[in-house]
């Protein structure tokens, strides 16, 4: 097949809408303004001191992370049932954001565990029922890319992400269910009332709004980066499979 | 990354692969060997039962425990009870239960190493790693300190104390 049919088969690129250009400005502006609240208006913790200010980051990864496993979940259902490239798009996008979230949270609870509880890393449930989250979608984007096609690959990651997020709810409740050196969470359900200051809460909403708007950019971005490429690959997933000929 | 992903042509169609079965049978194989690896680090993690560590009055009230076979125990420090050996980093103290109090009795450890820097805190839990020696010491390998759920303005703490 030419360059040139290749070309003609996608349609002209969208523009990046405007709406997820404000998007990202806003979140350069949220994100600035966190910083600043974190480092210069968030006081020090009692016990922790200075150390403690890595929970304005840390916990809304981490809660962001389940909020992508979540879309994960029902991009992976919706997509099963309806083999529609749009869920499986979502499902995508959503799993390695999620990826990249509990990443940064694993990593960000390392550092603040050493010097805290004195280890880098113990195996205690809730950091252990992490890895294995981290394990479950490092699998997840891996049976995609290892399938023999694209639409396979598709469906294989659709039943890793939907089987996958069971580990969810056991990670955020495996602080209660055993014994654990982790905190228990200061917000959400399990929290215990006046866990935290009131300063420190705003500055925690704020910090999780401001990580919101990042990930909805990444992923309205991913979405739409991840439909250039089908398009590029010319893969029609609805309609059967109708790719292009020639194997390798 | 110059997989099948990316480029346009090679793309088989859902059901088209002429090795299906062969690939079929390696993912199945790739995928039970995954799950088994998962299994194991699960299991690895809480060997027996899924207590992360032991407070001190179960681990004194069961002698299996003290057989030298590495284990985790939990408690308070007990206010004044840590003494170096000399110029060493060697030091004593004891733990006792945060529950159960003094009726849970006492575990006498020792450790040779730097302390982390909250284990003098009086809202730390310390959890102990190491095993129960001969001489009904608890050998320490490792000192982990839990923190209280809970956060407080360094500024206010003060004032109110």
């Amino acid at each position: 097949m030419s360059s040139d049919a290749v070309t003609a088969r996608i349609s002209p690129a969208k523009p990046l809408g405007q709406t997820t250009r404000w998007l990202g400005l806003l979140a350069l502006v949220l994100t600035l303004a966190d910083l600043y609240l974190i480092f210069l208006v968030a006081p020090a913790d009692a016990v922790l001191g200075q150390v403690q200010r890595i929970f304005y980051i840390h916990v809304p990864m981490a809660v962001l992370s389940f909020l992508a496993f979540f879309l994960v979940f029902v991009g992976s259902l919706v997509f099963l049932m309806r083999r529609t490239p749009r869920w499986d798009r979502l499902a995508h996008a959503a799993t390695e954001i999620g990826v990249v979230l509990v990443t940064l949270a694993l990593l960000t609870g390392i550092i603040w565990a050493r010097p805290v509880w004195g280890v880098w890393w113990t195996w205690e449930p809730r950091l252990t029922t992490t890895l294995i989250l981290w394990l479950i979608y490092v699998a997840c984007l891996m049976v995609r890319a290892y399938a023999p096609s694209r639409s396979r690959g598709a469906v294989y990651a659709a039943v890793v992400g939907i089987i996958g997020f069971a580990d969810v709810p056991i990670v955020y409740y495996s602080v209660q269910w055993w014994r654990s050196i982790h905190p228990a969470p200061v917000v959400g359900p399990l929290a215990e009332a006046g866990a935290l200051e009131p300063i420190m809460l705003a500055i925690f909403l704020f910090s999780l709004a401001a990580f919101l708007v990042v990930f909805l950019y990444l992923l309205l971005q991913r979405i739409a980066v991840r439909r250039l490429e089908d398009q590029a690959a010319g893969v029609r997933l609805a309609s059967g499979g109708q790719a292009s000929p020639g194997a390798p | 990354m110059a997989g099948t992903d990316l480029g346009p042509g090679p793309i088989p169609g859902p059901f088209k692969e002429s090795s299906g079965g062969g690939r079929r049978w390696r993912f199945i194989i790739l995928g039970a060997v995954v799950a088994l690896a998962v299994a194991y680090m699960a299991y690895a993690a809480f060997p027996g039962n899924t207590r992360y560590f032991l407070t001190v009055s179960e681990f004194l009230e069961q002698p299996n425990y003290q057989t030298g076979q590495p284990v985790r125990v939990s408690g308070k420090l007990v206010d004044g009870s840590f003494q170096r050996q000399g110029d060493t980093t060697t030091a004593q103290f004891q733990l006792v239960d945060k529950t159960a109090g003094s009726a849970g009795g006492y575990l006498h450890a020792t450790y040779t190493g730097v302390v982390p820097d909250l284990f003098f805190n009086p809202h730390s839990e310390i959890i102990l790693e190491g095993r129960y020696g001969a001489d009904h010491r608890f050998q320490t390998d490792n000192i982990l300190v839990k923190c209280p759920s809970k956060y407080q303005a360094l500024e206010e703490a003060q004032n109110q104390g």
